[in-house]
């Protein structure tokens, strides 16, 4: 079957089909050319003088020229070398830099030759590397937002990410098509990493291919090279996999569960409580003095064993004025204190023709776990910023196992910590791809 | 199986398909038009470059779960490549035809359809209803020679018979392809598969893969 074999060294490939070989004479420069794949090549290019022949042609048609003051570049895989990718073997035939021609953005192209499977493309651009296979489906494309425009294909949705003008810059090997002078081509990626799909459109026809993103150390080890052979990589590829992304997708799930089970678990505990009012009780006082004597409210049973137990302040009269009381919750019986102070303050006004408030005339606190029994308040209390000094009235409530909140959203941010932190690393990633492209979603609408 | 002798060298001519009506002698590449039993020399096919085809006359493969093997090859060429039409027989003794192009493989049959448009009416892109139950796209419409034929066909497959060859794609990997001969128009449609998935034995080895 294909591709089980074992690789023969480059030396010995390289005289390997002798009896197919196929020697002549660049029509340009004289120079000996060999196609090595003759009965499936149609184009080759002269190795010293680079001008491209059609093979088909009995006279070695010139093709196309590179003008001399072309820089030559160097393909950083030999051709002619074999390696193994995605488990097959594959022969290096043919070599293409290619360039943007609105951006200058230049990349090149391998031509992967395996008789059995036909071909396939590794594409290098900014040290990223593509497998690329051509696919005869033609993927739906969906235009109805012209900005978000994407392209479908065996249920996936692949994001525009490029468009533009492409053209040949140099040219090396053997090719299985006649290549034009000029030829240029435009092109589309769209995206869905790791997979790209891209569309070349010339006035003859539009070719599929659909991308794999494959990390330069599988290239490297395919065909036999050191990591620093190849192009240092740069910036993040169009269709590189955002190692945030499924981290991402994993901890938001998981977020959503914890999300649930705590509001679950909350729910269940508001529903449960007794909210249980045990003590309720107003008591005079004097505005902006101080309570001269300790004010000892009468026992108040409180039952469970054990629950959380709330004291509230309510103090309707406080106006651009304050209140505050220092006390203690005792266990008549063991004599155990729970000291606590509240203030109430409530200020209003206007500034500016806005009218604001600061405050409000209730204030409490939570005991969260105080034992069963019989209990009773000492409160001291003092006041200041009333107006005039009329007797008013405060009142303290007392309630036993109440709704709380607090712990859930306290859960709920530590919950949240990790999340948000992925969310933003997996975000400002994708912000990062995308500023390579006119299209992408998170540009701000004035770009 | 219907066996006749080759008027130019003798050797046994094996027709396994009752269709076929033309034939590439093995021994001495005279080519043979049959008509009943009847065996006329009309030619001689010239040889051709390797084109480092994996596949060969008595390579079997399978499709939609059934066993083929191939017994007939026609090699057409366009303007900007070539590609191969392997004639194929099936166990139950049905015909089909495997394209093999670039390392792309489809396995397609003949079907008979109401109206075929005629080729000048297609351009790439147009979508065509070939069968009841799908549409097809025009990729591609070109003008095609037989470059070289091999084992026993179906058609009349001499060096240099030109035709018009237009390739379509469909859903799911679906391809059609409709053949303009002059006034003989016939329609195939079928479905690229990956070459592994045809299990094929009996490949051509070649040298260094």
């Amino acid at each position: 079957m294909a591709g089980n074999e074992e690789v023969p060294p480059p030396a010995l490939s390289a005289q390997q089909p002798s009896g197919s070989v196929k020697t002549l004479s660049c029509t340009h420069c004289g120079a000996a050319i060999s196609v090595k794949y003759p009965g499936s090549t149609m184009t080759v290019v002269c190795n010293s003088c680079h001008s491209v022949i059609d093979v088909t042609d009995e006279n070695y048609r010139i093709l196309y020229q590179f003008s001399k003051s072309t820089q030559v570049c160097k393909p950083r895989i030999q051709l002619g070398t074999r390696g193994k990718l995605k488990g097959e073997q594959w022969e290096v035939t043919g070599y293409i830099v290619r360039q943007d021609r609105a951006s200058c953005v230049t990349w090149d192209e391998y031509l992967l030759f395996n008789p059995y499977h036909g071909y396939r493309w590794l594409t290098e651009n900014n040290g990223h590397w593509n497998f690329v296979k051509t696919i005869k489906e033609n993927p739906a494309i969906d235009c109805a937002w012209s900005s978000r425009r994407h392209a479908e294909l065996d249920g996936k949705k692949y994001k525009l990410f490029y468009d533009g003008t492409a053209i040949m810059l140099f040219v090396l090997g053997e090719f299985y098509w006649r290549i034009e002078a000029e030829q240029k081509v435009e092109m589309e990626d769209y995206i869905c990493p790791p997979e790209m799909l891209s569309s070349e459109r010339d006035d003859k026809e539009v070719v599929w291919s659909l991308s794999e993103y494959i990390a330069s150390n599988e290239v490297a080890e395919a065909f036999k090279l050191r990591t620093d052979e190849l192009p240092q990589q740069q910036g993040i590829a169009a269709n590189q996999l955002s190692p945030w992304s499924a981290r991402w997708e994993k901890i938001s799930r998981l977020w959503i569960v914890f999300f649930a089970l705590l509001t679950a678990i909350e729910i269940g505990f508001c529903v449960t409580a007794a909210n249980k009012s045990v003590f309720k009780e107003g008591y005079p006082y004097i505005p902006n003095s101080k309570s001269t004597q300790t004010l000892t409210t009468s026992v108040f049973n409180l039952e469970k064993s054990s629950a959380n137990l709330s004291v509230k302040f309510d103090v309707p009269d406080v106006s651009n004025s304050w209140f505050y009381s220092s006390g203690e919750l005792v266990n008549n019986k063991t004599g155990e204190v729970y000291p606590f102070e509240r203030t109430v303050e409530y200020y209003f006004g206007v500034d500016g023709g806005e009218s604001w408030s600061e405050g409000s005339t209730v204030n409490q606190i939570l005991f969260s776990s105080v034992p069963g029994g019989d209990y009773y308040l000492n409160l001291d209390f003092e006041s200041g910023s009333f107006k005039d000094l009329a007797s008013r009235t405060f009142f303290v409530m007392v309630r036993r196992d109440v709704p709380d909140y607090a712990n859930y959203f306290w859960c709920l941010f530590f919950v949240s910590i990790i999340p948000v932190f992925t969310w933003i690393r997996s975000r400002s990633y994708e912000v990062q791809r995308w500023s390579d492209s006119d299209y992408s979603p998170y540009a701000s609408s004035g770009d | 199986m219907l066996t006749l002798a080759c008027p130019s060298c003798g050797a046994a001519e094996a027709f396994r398909s009752k269709a076929s009506v033309f034939a590439v002698c093995s021994f001495c590449k005279s080519t043979l038009v049959r008509q009943d039993m009847d065996l006329s020399a009309v030619g001689k096919m010239s040889e051709l470059q390797d084109d480092m085809t994996p596949l060969q006359i008595g390579c079997q493969g399978t499709y939609a779960g059934k066993r083929f093997e191939l017994i007939g090859r026609l090699k057409v060429g366009y303007s900007d490549g070539f590609w191969n039409e392997w004639y194929a027989l099936f166990a139950d003794g049905s015909p089909g035809w495997l394209a093999e192009a670039q390392g792309f493989y489809a396995m397609c049959f003949e079907v008979a359809t109401r109206e075929i448009p005629s080729s000048n009416a297609l351009t790439p892109g147009t979508n065509v209803r070939l069968t009841a139950q799908s549409v097809f796209q025009v990729e591609d419409i070109r003008q095609v020679k037989c470059l070289y034929s091999e084992g026993e066909l179906p058609l009349f497959a001499t060096q240099g018979r030109e035709s018009t060859s237009v390739d379509l794609t469909g859903p799911d990997n679906g391809m059609a392809t409709i053949e303009y001969a002059g006034s003989d128009v016939r329609v195939f449609s079928g479905s690229y598969q990956e070459f592994d998935d045809f299990n094929f034995n009996n490949l051509r080895k070649l040298d260094g893969w």
